[in-house]
């Protein structure tokens, strides 16, 4: 084997700690003086749409769900449904709607962008999390730090857990550092000065990649030095007795179909909590990936994702098979906007606070196009977005579908990143009218 | 790129808008090689100054911006060496790959097998890992690494620090040595005299407390967090004249990472501090050291996989109910079926590239014996002669179909385009969008090849599936596990076609006929466009990129000495280094 697939012990020691240790914000931030601080989440769910039987029919505010949509019955109060967004420009079929959805086709994804420009102060800039996401490695990445280069989301929720709410403690009460945190901090001044000085002999593009770099290690030493630190309680995290197994390995634990529920939950329950606390303003989950090859084995269909979104005519099985799986993946995302809306925040709910961008990579996935792709907004982002509410841009943009770029420029504003456009500009620029 | 592509949409693009039944299955085309980062439309040069304006602000909404790294250029390249003359290569900082971070912890700190799971999966550009344009350092990689210091510089000072440190730590001098000697390993080259103070420093006492073991730790967690140790540089010093020439030191890496995926050894470090690794003669006599050492082996299977698109089944999921006998014994020994084949024809026999597809044996356990239904090694694994059998040779690979499969069914699409992509460096384009690609579904009534079959029936489908349907047929003697038949569901399996386009997709009208996959590899093997390409491939993997226009004499020297060789594998990947734009490079 020329890679040895060995586990790791180490994080998920760091992992227990945590949880019997609240991280504790010594250096107060000044999150509880000013408004309430406005999130973002971008959800990716695989292989499109059947557009007939997802986007609903009725009026602005008076309107009926579709199949594949029914599961969010419950929560349609929270959500608007976007019918008509073309992903225009880039490249084709899975792939090209993959590098575009958050893109459009830009160097930089809006998650990336977003985290960059909102949560510089933040201990993580942006989450980029995965269910089966980079399973039989993956098919692609919706979110890039530069051109050509994705971000791979973590799919190992132990590991996501250790990582976000592991290991930060605070400065000693007179404010010196002990030496352990010394010694960190003269490890990674070490790391930042070799940077630097390697820098000066690179040309443009090499540069660039260790600015890249610099900026991720100076997210990690504001951390680690506990400037960044909020205070979070993790107490009520449920871990649901989920455990890396060692020896699993076709595929490994949390690839397994078995556990794709139970991944998705904690995926979740691990972004809400780090939204509510600070640790982030900005999250990116992804379900499966691209041309999903995954069993939804609660579900009965034996068909994957992938397979059933090729149905033919839409009296098929395999329309009948992915509606199911499509209510599935539904169901989940009403789970997701329950856990926002069920956690409070300031002047509100989580929920009221967030704007959460549903999304695909397919329109039609009989047909492998970018028109009437199943986007959806949930939240209001503290008052940005008024919500309940069905808007079809089908021809609106003279005689054509509104670009999905204009969506990316309505969730930067309100989230009052002021910015006229973001990638493909091609059907204008601005946000989303009467969004 | 941007030509090729439009060139072929046209060609086969344009009718194919006629086409509602669909016949395209879309997985394979979106990513033959299961990627996900293969196609795309950049039309920019190597080195990222391809701008598509800011993030954030307005882009030209006519251009295709990207956010692949370029892929190649494939089989065209070679008409783009116009003046014959190689150009430089560029200067690169090349990110470790999980692998050969972990090959060089285990020999940098004497650990056998350091556990680097935790590391961010790479992405992919035709199928290699190594892609330098596409890795970028997230907080998520710089949190690992940090992790990984700690855990990793605890084990070596716990289990080596005797081969690390030779004198008595508590003395000054001693942390010198050790700074100087470790940090000529741990970043592959001398320590400036800056950084010989900066890493000293990490033995001050109120880091240490006075526990010196410490300041080793420290330093050695330091330096596994440097970019001059997660990186490789391939930048080079500037020669003032617009180019840069690899160090001694850096040429040293570039051939250890090249062969062995791992560090320099002594031998290469005393070469790049004597001054003999310069020369052509001096470089391909320690190619040739290298290439004969058994670290040889991992890395020419690494490139292997990488090339076949093997490695995914490793972690692919199968059917049990259609594959019940694909046990993770059965995989295992089809990798090392395929290690096996690469390091005998390739290394022990000094074969040529034909030897890879037909060398007469293979290399089996007792469980893969009896799955294949070839003859068994006397006892455990062994080399078996695949006489009469349909096995031996890249198209008798169990991994190569297994991989180039669905989880519950073969494929003859992915298959096909394994073969134009992988293998003859050809690509096609993208199903042009609102074609209905459904692909039929299983019926126990009919043989994979005449469901296909119907369904690529269609004259506006079959402009573009004639060159991949086919070659898929031809492969269908063996299922979605690699398990050879000759009937399915009770009917007979026809693996009989047509192979067009061989020498060039659109140039080339002969059409050959094969019975079944063993004629359909000897076409392959036997031409042109297979030699060229694996040129190519090795050099995506060697290089870390893909081919673009101003490879395009580079390639062609390559080709050129292979053909000299009369296509012996091994003095292809010798001849690599032996290229100006090997040590010589430009922005």
């Amino acid at each position: 084997m020329a890679f040895i697939h060995t586990r790791r012990h180490f994080l998920k020691s760091a992992g227990a700690c945590a949880a019997l240790t609240p991280l504790v914000n010594l250096l107060q931030t000044n999150r509880a003086k000013a408004a309430a601080p406005k999130r973002a989440m971008f959800v990716y769910v695989p292989d499109g749409c059947i557009p007939d039987s997802w986007h609903p029919t009725g009026s602005e505010t008076n309107f009926t769900l579709s199949p594949m949509t029914q599961p969010l019955e419950s929560v349609k109060q929270h959500l608007i449904f976007l019918d008509g967004l073309t992903m225009y420009s880039g490249g084709a079929t899975h792939e090209g709607g993959m590098a575009k959805v958050l893109t459009g086709v830009s160097p930089q994804s809006i998650d990336i962008y977003l985290g960059d420009q909102i949560g510089a102060s933040s201990p993580f800039r942006s989450l980029q999390l995965g269910v089966g996401a980079t399973f039989q490695d993956g098919a692609g990445s919706m979110s890039y730090i530069g051109e050509g280069q994705p971000v791979a989301p973590d799919d190992d929720p132990t590991n996501v857990f250790a990582r976000v709410f592991g290991g930060v403690s605070g400065n000693s009460s007179d404010g010196s550092l002990d030496v352990s945190q010394l010694r960190k901090k003269s490890i990674l001044d070490t790391a930042l000065s070799d940077i630097q000085a390697l820098q000066s002999q690179l040309g443009t593009s090499e540069r660039q990649k260790l600015e890249n770099h610099l900026q991720s290690v100076r997210e990690v030493e504001q951390r680690l030095s506990g400037a960044s630190a909020v205070a979070c309680d993790i107490s009520g995290y449920d871990d649901r007795g989920f455990q890396v197994i060692e020896t699993d390995y076709y595929p490994l634990t949390y690839h397994k179909e078995e556990n794709f529920r139970v991944v998705g939950e904690m995926m979740m329950d691990q972004a809400a909590l780090a939204l509510s606390c600070g640790v982030t303003n900005v999250v990116s989950l992804q379900w499966s990936h691209a041309v999903s090859p995954t069993h939804l084995v609660d579900t009965g269909v034996t068909t994957a994702n992938h397979d059933a979104s090729h149905y033919g005519d839409a009296n098929s099985q395999n329309a009948a098979d992915f509606i199911t799986l499509k209510q599935w993946f539904m169901d989940r995302f009403a789970y997701l906007i329950n856990r926002l809306a069920s956690t409070p925040d300031e002047g509100g709910t989580l929920l009221d606070n967030t704007v959460v961008m549903l999304c695909s990579e397919l329109g039609d996935s009989n047909l492998h196009d970018h028109a009437r792709v199943p986007f959806l907004l949930a939240g209001s982002a503290g008052g940005a977005f008024q919500t309940g509410r069905l808007l079809d841009f089908r021809g609106t943009n003279g005689g054509e579908n509104e670009p999905h770029t204009k969506l990316l420029v309505s969730i930067a504003q309100a989230l009052d990143v002021n910015i006229d456009s973001f990638g493909y500009s091609g059907h204008g620029t601005g946000p989303l009218p009467g969004l | 790129m941007d030509q090729r592509h439009t060139w072929m949409a046209w060609l086969c693009g344009a009718v194919l808008l006629g086409c509602a039944t669909g016949t395209f299955e879309d997985d394979a085309a979106f990513s033959a090689d299961g990627s996900g980062n293969n196609g795309g439309n950049n039309n920019g040069s190597l080195g990222g100054n391809q701008s598509t304006g800011g993030t954030g602000g307005a882009t030209d909404g006519s251009t295709d911006g990207s956010t692949s790294a370029p892929v190649g250029l494939g089989a065209e390249v070679f008409e783009r060496c116009s003046t014959g003359t190689e150009l430089p290569g560029p200067r690169l900082l090349r990110l470790l790959t999980r692998e050969e971070y972990q090959h060089t912890i285990a020999d940098l700190l004497y650990l056998a097998e350091p556990d680097v799971s935790g590391l961010p999966l790479e992405a992919q550009v035709e199928g290699y890992n190594n892609n330098a344009l596409s890795q970028a350092v997230t907080s998520r990689h710089v949190d690992e690494y940090i992790s990984l210091a700690d855990t990793l510089a605890q084990q070596a000072v716990d289990q080596s620090i005797g081969q690390l440190v030779r004198c008595d730590i508590s003395s000054a001098d001693c942390q010198q040595d050790f700074v100087t000697s470790f940090g000529l390993r741990a970043f592959r080259r001398p320590l400036s005299a800056e950084e010989q103070q900066r890493y000293v420093a990490l033995f001050a006492g109120d880091l240490t407390e006075g526990n010196t073991t410490e300041g080793v730790k420290l330093v050695i967690q330091a330096m596994l967090i440097s970019p001059n140790f997660l990186y490789r540089s391939e930048v080079g010093t500037n020669q003032g004249d617009g180019t840069f020439r690899l160090s001694a030191y850096e040429l040293a890496s570039a051939l250890s990472y090249l062969y062995w995926g791992t560090m320099p050894d002594d031998v290469l470090f005393s070469a790049a501090a004597n001054g003999t690794l310069s020369t052509p003669e001096e470089l391909r006599a320690q190619a040739e050291r290298l290439m004969a050492d058994a670290k040889a082996q991992d890395q020419l299977f690494s490139f292997s996989l990488q090339w076949l698109g093997t490695q995914t089944i490793q972690s692919s999921f199968k059917d049990p109910d259609y594959f019940p006998n694909f046990t993770d014994g059965v995989r295992e020994a089809m990798l090392e079926e395929q290690r096996q084949l690469f390091i005998q024809a390739v290394l022990t026999d000094n074969g040529d590239f034909g030897s890879l597809f037909d060398p007469g044996y293979t290399y089996v356990d007792q469980n893969l014996a009896n799955y294949y239904q070839v003859q068994a090694p006397g006892q455990g694994s062994g080399f078996v002669s695949t006489d009469g059998t349909p096995r031996g040779g890249i198209l008798g690979l169990g991994a190569v179909y297994a991989s180039h499969a669905h989880s519950n069914e073969s494929s003859p699409i992915k298959r096909g385009l394994f073969i134009r992509s992988r293998l003859l460096c050809q690509e096609l384009p993208d199903p042009p969008a609102n074609l209905d690609t459904t692909p039929p579904g299983l019926d126990p009534t009919l043989t994979t090849r005449a469901r296909f079959a119907q369904h690529t029936a269609d004259a506006a489908c079959s402009s573009c599936h004639q060159f991949i349907d086919d070659l898929g047929f031809g492969m269908e003697g063996f299922d979605g596990a690699g398990f050879f038949r000759t009937v399915e569901n009770g009917l007979n399996v026809d693996t009989s076609g047509k192979l067009k386009g061989l020498e060039n997709l659109y140039g080339d009208a002969t059409e050959y006929n094969f019975a079944d996959h063993q004629e359909l590899s000897n076409l392959v093997q036997e031409s042109q466009s297979a030699r060229d390409c694996f040129v190519i491939q090795y050099y995506r993997f060697g290089r870390g990129y893909a081919e673009q226009e101003s490879d395009a004499c580079s390639l062609t020297a390559l080709r050129t000495s292979f053909s000299a060789s009369n296509y012996t594998v091994k003095d292809l990947l010798l001849s690599l280094p032996q290229l100006y734009s090997f040590s010589v490079r430009a922005e």
